[in-house]
């Protein structure tokens, strides 16, 4: 008796070209060539460029101020996370001692645009794996922060460089530190709801993308990906910036490195940051928002000479600033190194090797992937 | 917090290899280093628990006619920043890859800096175009090209009175 | 396998939404929001700060057709809201507080010409399009 596989045709020599590509819904502005056999991805080349917009040189030929209007367009989904690392390098270039309320208020925005950033990477996940009513309970719940951001610095999506060198650009209005204390209540019903047990995406993310700790130093990881592997990294707590040192917060790590692992350790930075926003609030001093000499926007100040590096901990993980300074009004030379650049390019080909094709969307947005860091 | 263990990262680097640098704050060290020395210096500081490497950036200092190459280094262990600065020549770059030392980390920079400031990295065998599709000119970061000029070519059209402002 | 999610989206089902039917009802806008450029002209000096400053060139200084010629000498700045990425740095450099962004954010549009916002009233003889 013929069994199934005797009548089956032999295997034909059978790897294909598969493009998970710009334009497909579930990517982003970004292409992976996956080289398929059968159902199992045999290698993959990331395809990146087309997000280019030359930030590096762009930012050569503005003030700083101009420039803290364009850091915010760095990567839109963290904006405030990228005004700080922009302003901070400034701000040690130009050697000035910033007024308490503004280091707080700083620190204050950062944290709040850090959940909203994890709202999208939970909505996102969802939406790759199937769940789709997630993604669209994680985009309302979203919106609530985003009043708060239409409140305090004028605009929705784009707050306009309100982190800017110096300290801050407004103040906050009446009635603001209320509407927060409102705000994170909201956000801690997403919480649970993010914390019940949804079958569709622990069964999808479960053991598939596992990153051991020796490959995420060698492939240069940084943050959430680095610390669903074992590692006990985070800028806020070994490179401290602003106000971080008088915080009291966890830095949660897990030691399964798959996509789950990732999954609830941005639940978990979600927690410590609105305990980080509570504290700062309670801490807030009354006083002045912005250094007195960079009060009126200047048209003719000089940065004085030198060199600075500035770490700062975004939503993705470890977002760093190169500044020159040769004594013009305009910088030198300005280098971004964004989380995504190491996340899309080394980590994602090494990852996929190997995967099935159906677990591609789990580990791709396990990776939190954003295409405007990593093209800049 | 004093810098103590800056002065004493600075201070072996200085006795092994005959640098020179300083301690621009806590957690910031600055050091500048000869081209051939960079992989010698490298090996040695990943061993001293150097293991991430941040970043590594290229300046164009066109009136001294060269680069100079920075690599940013962070050691989670004693929660410092070492920066290795070094010059090469700007009408031919070359330099050797750090690939050996930090893997695919300083790979990926490299490739970018390869793109875009036209640095030959030897030993690194992936330097294929990154961001950029069919490009023909000069590497484009570089100080001494006139990006304006080139958008002007292509892409001005004089009969938009709302280019104007740009171009005029 | 505990499947608690469908309680809470029973719940959902049931409870208010989280969106209002816009345009019919809105939601308050707060002050401050920046929307579209309001110019107080009694004000404007003609020191072109907000020209200088803005990072995408929208403003230009435009002369005053002949007949406001007389009132109006210098020149006062023409926004070109299609190049305006609504940053405020042109309401906070402004000396004596004359240019500021209202609450107007109904700024779309077919028709191009609209999307230029001088500060006097072009003549359909004099006009350059």
């Amino acid at each position: 008796m013929s069994t199934t596989s005797e009548m089956m045709i032999p295997a034909l020599d059978t790897d294909y070209d598969l493009y998970f590509g710009p334009a497909h819904p579930g990517s982003g502005n970004f292409g992976v060539k996956l080289r398929v056999d059968g159902e199992e991805v045999v290698s993959a080349r990331a395809d990146p460029g087309y997000l280019h917009r030359g930030f590096e040189k762009l930012m050569e030929y503005r003030l700083p101020l101009q420039n803290a209007v364009l850091s915010d367009r760095l990567c839109i989904l963290e904006a405030l996370n990228w005004n700080l690392v922009h302003a901070e390098a400034v701000d040690e270039l130009l050697g000035i001692e910033l007024p308490e309320r503004a280091r707080y208020i700083r620190v204050i925005m950062a944290e709040l645009s850090r959940i909203q950033s994890h709202f999208i990477w939970f909505g996102a996940f969802c939406m790759g794996t199937g769940f789709d009513s997630g993604f669209k309970i994680a985009f309302g719940y979203r919106d609530y922060i985003l009043d708060l951001f239409e409140l305090i610095t004028g605009g929705r999506v784009y707050p306009a460089g309100y982190i800017c060198p110096g300290g801050v650009r407004r103040n906050l209005p009446e009635g603001a530190e209320q509407k927060i204390l409102q705000v994170l209540e909201k956000v801690e019903e997403m919480i649970r709801f993010e914390e019940m047990e949804h079958p569709t995406l622990t069964s999808r993310a479960r053991g598939v993308g596992i990153l051991g700790p020796a490959d995420a130093v060698r492939l240069g990881a940084t943050g959430p990906v680095a610390r669903g592997s074992g590692i006990r990294t985070d800028v806020r707590r070994d490179d401290p910036y602003e106000v971080y040192e008088r915080m009291d917060f966890e830095v949660p790590v897990r030691s399964e490195g798959d996509a789950y692992a990732r999954y609830l350790i941005g639940i978990e930075e979600t927690k410590q940051s609105v305990k980080i926003v509570r504290q700062a609030l309670s801490q807030l001093p009354a006083g002045e928002t912005i250094a007195p000499e960079l009060r009126k926007p200047k048209l003719k100040a000089k940065i004085p000479a030198g060199q600075v590096y500035v770490r700062n901990e975004a939503a993705r993980g470890e977002a760093a600033v190169h500044m020159v300074s040769d004594g013009s009004i305009h910088p030198y030379r300005v280098k971004v190194r964004g989380p995504d650049f190491l996340h899309m390019i080394p980590v994602l080909e090494h990852l996929l090797k190997g995967a099935q094709v159906a677990d591609v969307p789990a580990i791709y947005w396990s990776l939190n992937i954003c295409p405007a860091d990593m093209d800049r | 917090m004093e810098p103590v263990r800056e002065a004493e990262i600075l201070q072996s680097l200085k006795t092994k290899f005959g640098v020179e640098g300083e301690v621009q704050r806590i957690r910031r060290v600055w050091v500048s280093i000869g081209k051939e020395q960079v992989l010698e210096v490298s090996g040695w500081i990943k061993e001293q628990g150097f293991e991430h490497l941040s970043s590594i950036s290229v300046t164009d200092w066109v009136e001294d006619g060269s680069y100079e190459l920075t690599y940013h280094l962070w050691s989670p262990r004693d929660k410092v920043v070492v920066t290795l600065r070094t010059r090469i020549s700007r009408e031919d770059p070359s330099i050797a890859s750090v690939m050996p030392v930090w893997d695919r980390s300083a790979g990926i920079h490299e490739r970018e800096l390869h793109e875009m400031f036209g640095v030959k990295f030897e030993g690194n065998p992936d330097l294929a175009p990154l961001f950029l599709e069919d490009w023909e000119g000069p590497p484009p970061f570089r100080k001494d090209f006139d990006w304006r000029e080139y958008t002007r070519e292509k892409y001005y059209n004089p009969e938009n009175e709302r280019e104007h402002v740009y171009y005029e | 396998m505990k499947i608690t999610v469908i309680g809470q989206l029973l719940k959902n089902l049931v409870s208010k939404p989280m969106t209002v039917k816009f345009p019919h009802e809105a939601i308050p806008i707060p002050e401050g929001y920046r929307g579209e450029h309001v110019l107080d002209i009694e004000k404007c000096t003609s020191c072109t700060l907000c020209a200088m400053i803005c990072p995408n060139r929208a403003i230009e200084m435009v002369e005053a057709p002949p007949e406001y010629k007389a009132t109006y000498p210098k020149k006062y700045p023409k926004i070109d809201l299609g190049k305006c990425c609504f940053c405020g740095l042109c309401q906070d450099i402004c000396p004596q507080g004359g240019l500021t962004l209202s609450k107007n954010f109904f700024l779309s549009t077919f028709d191009v010409s609209t999307t230029i916002k001088a500060p006097f009233p072009l003549q359909s003889a004099q006009s350059a399009e």
